[in-house]
């Protein structure tokens, strides 16, 4: 399975860098970490599919809603590698997924004992970053729109 | 004596002739009562129709009595459907792309 996190490197500096994770196994419905959590892990996925939701008031009662469905070859749980190490999102397996689990501490060291790998990690985890942001900034974008247009139809209309 | 009972015929077969006029005048009237009932019924069934039709959308209450899980179904679908029209935007962004419209039920 190749991973978007090691993008860039060559087959034996990936498992260099996969060598110091923890393969893991999240059952069907099981949770990998829940929003609020401390992180300190960097998820591949390697098997199976993990959703991200996000919790909200549906009638004063606390649903997850889905937020993004993520496959075998992605990365999750990145709050991992960015202040203030929080997890933003819940994950969950809707069926049984497996993972490798990369800690923190573990990899920042690996990275600077390793520069030019660091540098190529660091800019794919920027990618992916960067994916999300221009992804939710489209998607506020959009949302801000039609909050615009829903409010200015019955100004337009009294007229 | 003969023009008087000459004159006595023809009054009478005038009175004949009024009389089936009016009892023919008449006759559509009479049969006006019997089919009243009818209509008057048909009336009330129409208004109740109506007064029900109006009821319906006056009354804040269908969106409540949507069951808590077809909500959160429109809502992840009503993401899912915003996801692909952002992630349509980040590939070729464009004011036509950040503003299509959604089919979300959700919002519409």
């Amino acid at each position: 399975m190749e991973q978007k996190l090691l993008n860039g490197l060559s087959p034996a500096e990936s498992a260099e860098v996969l060598a110091l994770g923890t393969r893991l196994t999240v059952r069907s419905g099981g949770s990998l970490f829940r929003l609020g959590d401390a992180a300190d892990r960097v998820f591949l996925i390697e098997r199976g599919r993990i959703c991200l939701s996000f919790p909200m008031l549906v009638r004063g009662q606390q649903e997850d809603i889905l937020f993004e469905e993520k496959a075998p070859g992605e990365t999750v749980g990145w709050s991992a590698m960015v202040p203030p190490y929080r997890f933003t999102l819940s994950a969950i397996a809707p069926l049984e997924t497996e993972l490798i689990a990369l800690p923190r501490e573990a990899l920042t060291a690996y990275c600077e004992r390793a520069p030019e790998i660091g540098r190529r990690i660091s800019l794919n985890l920027a990618i992916l970053v960067g994916q999300r942001l221009q992804l939710v900034q489209a998607m506020w974008m959009r949302e801000i729109q039609r909050t615009v247009e829903s409010r200015s139809q019955p100004a337009a209309a009294a007229r | 004596m003969d023009m008087l009972v000459m004159g006595l015929c023809f009054t009478l077969i005038g009175l004949a002739v009024a009389m089936l006029a009016f009892v023919a005048a008449t006759r559509p009237e009479t049969l006006r009562p019997a089919e009243q009932p009818e209509q008057l019924a048909a009336k009330p069934a129409a208004a109740r129709f109506f007064s029900e039709r109006i009821a319906i959308p006056a009354a804040p209450a269908p969106s409540i009595h949507i069951p808590v899980a077809a909500l959160l179904l429109e809502i992840e679908n009503h993401v899912r459907l915003e996801q692909a029209a952002a992630e349509s935007f980040v590939a070729f962004p464009s004011h036509a792309q950040l503003h299509s419209k959604t089919t979300s039920r959700f919002v519409n």
